[in-house]
């Protein structure tokens, strides 16, 4: 037997869920849009690769697709990873540093 | 390439008199009238100064020149010397320190009016924040560069702390921590260029990059270059020092934070144009820049959007849009270079705008910026519904304010460069800029008044004449390079015709 909620009923019960407080707050309008750009974001990230190699592109396009609704909601991670805790800010500082010091040395 | 010694009469008055005035206000302490009329004074004195200022050097320390072949050209005759140690004042210099100098004027004008405990300690800060912005807007050798950017970064922090709360104070600190890491890396990068060319001067560094060939040495200048990036994202507040600096931005007085983005962002321009000169032909160097800038751009709204208190949100977008200027500074191109500068001279405006809203809110209208509640607020106070409401549309790209024109520039730039993933983002930062403030601008200004709370805002607003005053220029500056944007392209045009037609004389 089916169920007789609608799809948004189902949608806004899913959101609670995850995020709690009234369905309808300011937060969760907020989550939900950071949720969906972060969506778009990762697979225009993956996208840019079709630079080097368009197969490569696609491939990734689909993966990142895949990886976003598998791993879904990210936004809570995003909003924990971009947090001001000094040791996770001096964390991630040291790896953009090496990233940035791996590819521009690579070039040589 | 030679220049003749002018010593330009402005330039040390733009350094000088701020610095003095810091000294005295500082001294008055607490005698707001003396302040109020010194330091009102000395901010119309250097506005004064930016716009009928000619445009030239200051010498400080020379020797003689390296040509762009690698030859070097000396005469018995000083004038025919190089300028080693070098300030530049030209057209750039002249549209964003002139909007600087308003936007200082408007600052003490609102603080002297706002605040009456350390008032002179206070605007010593302000005063000083602004001379390490212009000093990094002007200096062409490695030196000044690099004690401007650490002067910058220590004020940041004062200019925090002295807000008085306990987790503006935290915030300063964390900030601070940062800046020994980051000066120093600005102090390695400069010292490693300086060790490679021998060249204080930044325009002799690239003329003897450009002439010789450095050989095994280039993995040296890479790293040089990784070094300049660290101080460039610290001094900007870019990914991944974006939450320290949203929390500066935040936790400051609204004010305050005015003059705090308008120094982040000058000194995005400046440190970004000096990386774009110095390593813009390196292979990675500029993709490099443009990562940290779309993550930037990204990370910044989407923190913006889940906020739910306008000084919070105001303080995420401030550094989305940071990422905004630093786009088109990336893409390398004339177009996008143009986009950036032009994009920085709007944000600067536009963000203005907003945070004086906020300050208003804040302060004289004895309320919370937070979007929980409230609500009512246009009904008691219409103007400065009406600003807050056109400062974000103009935040938002829409025409026919400021921010269409520059985002776009960035978006024709970045399709040109054959990029719409990154055309994309930018689009997606400015609708999302809209959402992120009209939620908040609605849930403040235009949503009913809830039954009264004890937190509820009390009578109708009386919008003091000053604060009137300073939003009412900032919006027509911001319609006027709306609807006439070819008034800054010829202040923005020249230097970034100079970045792009290297070899590059300031």
């Amino acid at each position: 037997m089916g169920s007789i909620d609608s799809l948004y009923d189902k949608i806004k019960r899913y959101l609670t869920s995850i995020f709690g407080g009234e369905g309808s707050t300011d937060a969760i309008t907020g989550y939900s849009s950071g949720e969906l750009q972060m969506a778009v974001f990762v697979m225009l990230l993956a996208s840019l690769f079709r630079i080097f190699l368009i197969p490569l592109g696609i491939v990734l396009l689909l993966g990142a697709a895949i990886m976003v609704a598998y791993f879904a909601p990210i936004i809570r991670t995003v909003e924990l990873e971009n947090s001001n805790d000094l040791n996770r800010v001096l964390f991630w500082v040291i790896v953009y540093f090496s990233i940035i010091l791996a590819v521009t040395l690579w070039g040589i | 390439m030679n220049e003749a010694v002018t010593n330009l009469w402005s330039v040390p008055l733009l350094i000088i008199i701020p610095i003095l005035t810091a000294i005295l206000v500082n001294l008055l302490y607490n005698k707001t009238k003396a302040i109020r009329a010194i330091s009102v004074g000395a901010s119309i004195a250097v506005l004064a100064i930016a716009v009928l200022s000619p445009y030239g050097f200051h010498w400080f320390a020379g020797h003689p020149a390296v040509n762009s072949d690698g030859t070097y050209t000396f005469t018995a005759s000083v004038f025919s010397w190089k300028l080693s140690l070098e300030y530049y004042y030209g057209p750039l210099q002249q549209i964003l320190i002139g909007l600087m100098s308003l936007l200082l004027l408007f600052t003490v004008l609102i603080a002297t009016k706002s605040l009456s405990k350390n008032l002179g300690p206070y605007l010593a800060i302000i005063f000083l924040t602004y001379v390490s912005a212009a000093a990094v807007l002007m200096t062409n050798d490695f030196y000044h560069l690099w004690i401007a950017v650490e002067l910058g970064s220590l004020l940041v922090a004062g200019l925090v702390a002295s807000s008085g709360t306990a987790y503006a104070q935290k915030a300063a600190l964390k900030y601070t921590f940062f800046s020994a890491l980051a000066g120093s890396g600005l102090a390695i990068s400069l010292g490693l260029i300086l060790g490679l060319t021998g060249y204080v001067n930044i325009t002799d560094a690239i003329h003897f990059l450009m002439s010789n060939d450095l050989g095994g040495m280039y993995a040296v200048l890479y790293v040089a270059f990784a070094f300049l990036t660290l101080a460039w994202v610290y001094a900007g507040g870019l990914v991944p020092v974006h939450p320290l600096k949203s929390d500066v931005y935040r936790s400051a007085f609204p004010h305050g934070t005015v003059l705090l983005q308008t120094q982040s962002k000058l000194m995005l321009v400046a440190i970004g144009i000096v990386m774009l000169r110095l390593f813009g032909s390196l292979p990675f160097a500029t993709d490099v820049m443009l990562v940290i800038s779309v993550l930037t751009m990204i990370f910044g709204v989407v923190m913006a959007l889940i906020q739910t208190d306008l000084r919070w949100i105001l303080a995420y977008l401030i550094v989305s849009h940071s990422g905004l200027v630093t786009v088109g500074l990336s893409l390398g191109t004339y177009r996008g270079i143009v986009g950036g500068i032009f994009q920085a001279l709007n944000d600067v405006i536009y963000m203005s705008i907003l945070l004086i809203c906020c300050e208003m809110l804040l302060y004289f209208g004895k309320g919370s910026t937070s979007i929980k509640f409230g609500g009512g607020v246009a009904k008691k106070s219409p103007w400065l519904a009406a600003f807050a409401v056109l400062g974000a549309m103009a935040a938002s790209g829409i025409p026919p304010f400021n921010g269409f024109q520059s985002e776009l520039i960035l978006l024709q730039a970045a399709l040109e460069q054959g990029l719409p993933e990154v055309a994309a983002v930018i689009l997606m930062v400015s609708v999302s800029t809209f959402v992120a403030l009209f939620r908040a601008i609605y849930s403040i200004f235009l949503k009913p008044e809830p039954e009264k709370t004890s937190e509820s805002y009390v009578g109708r607003f009386k919008m003091p004449d000053v604060v009137f005053i300073s939003l009412v220029v900032l919006l027509s500056i911001s319609l006027i390079l709306g609807v006439y944007p070819q008034l800054a392209f010829s202040f923005i045009n020249e230097s970034a015709l100079k970045v792009v037609l290297v070899p590059w004389v300031p």
